[in-house]
């Protein structure tokens, strides 16, 4: 009877180790890669004739718990999502819905008319609306004979 | 004895008959909280309007189907995606403690609360006893 069996198959912490691999890759095809290692919300652009539009979903977010900012070509949306109004947390039975504070910022791509920005939330819908600023007539920089 | 109420499944297979179904459906993430007076249930549903709501309850079965009718207009161009857009879809097995004849729902900002009070426990009912 042979000591020692090709790849040492009665090694517990082979098959431990071959058992733990085997879970974890059950667990990670189990998420959907939505959620994880991406920004917080997601946002769709979308471009119009005369400007930018973009859109998040923000369900159950009050209005005044939502902030949009626009400085130096830089959007910052900011806001927050609370649980229930006076229900602990032993309260509740399934809880699959995201809360809490969140930030995120996104670089224009284009030059915006910041006065006429304008953004709205219906529906759990946030939607804003960036017009892109006119365009600038290019400048013709004389150049003079230096030799001169 | 356990006091569950509802059970929550997932379901994206069984959607109910209607005349457009769209491929793009989605299992909405739900919260469910126990109050004095029965459950809770708190559902996203960002998009979805009032006209645009389905709740109903067939023999003990609640199911929520949401169309999202996506309002962008026509002469734009997605230039950038992070999400999709789409229905919601999602079916809960009621337990016989909740009273199907209360149920109520609100819809507010894309969050859907669907209150499921608890049956009101019948009052015991005395037999008078008499002989002849």
């Amino acid at each position: 009877m042979p000591v020692f069996r090709w790849g040492q198959a009665w090694d517990p912490f082979r098959d431990l180790e071959r058992e733990v691999d085997r879970l974890l890759a059950s667990v990670s095809l189990s998420f959907s890669g939505i959620r994880f290692g991406r920004e917080y919300p997601p946002v769709n652009v979308y471009e119009t004739d005369d400007g930018l539009l973009l859109t998040a979903e923000l369900p159950g977010t009050r209005p005044e718990d939502l902030e949009v900012l626009v400085a130096d070509g830089v959007l910052t949306l900011r806001g927050r999502r609370t649980g229930a109004d006076g229900v602990p947390d032993d309260r509740y039975r399934r809880q699959e819905r995201l809360r809490g504070n969140w930030q995120r910022s996104l670089t224009l791509p284009e030059r915006i008319e910041e006065d006429r920005m304008s953004a709205e939330f219906t529906n759990g819908v946030l939607k804003v609306r960036l017009p892109k600023a006119p365009a600038t007539t290019p400048r013709q920089i004389p150049v003079s004979d230096g030799n001169v | 004895m356990s006091n569950e109420i509802v059970k929550a499944s997932r379901s994206g297979s069984d959607k109910p008959d209607g005349p457009q179904v769209d491929p793009v459906v989605f299992t909405p993430p739900i919260d469910i909280f126990e109050t004095p007076e029965g459950l809770v249930l708190l559902a996203d549903l960002p998009g979805v309007t009032l006209e645009t709501l389905e709740l109903q309850v067939q023999d003990n079965k609640l199911t929520l189907y949401g169309k999202v009718i996506p309002d962008i207009p026509s002469d734009t161009r997605l230039i950038h995606q992070e999400y999709a857009v789409g229905h919601f879809l999602r079916s809960f097995i009621l337990s016989d403690e909740v009273d199907h004849e209360r149920i109520t729902a609100k819809l507010n900002q894309g969050v859907l609360e669907v209150v499921l009070p608890q049956l009101r426990k019948s009052e015991p009912r005395r037999i008078q006893v008499t002989t002849e």
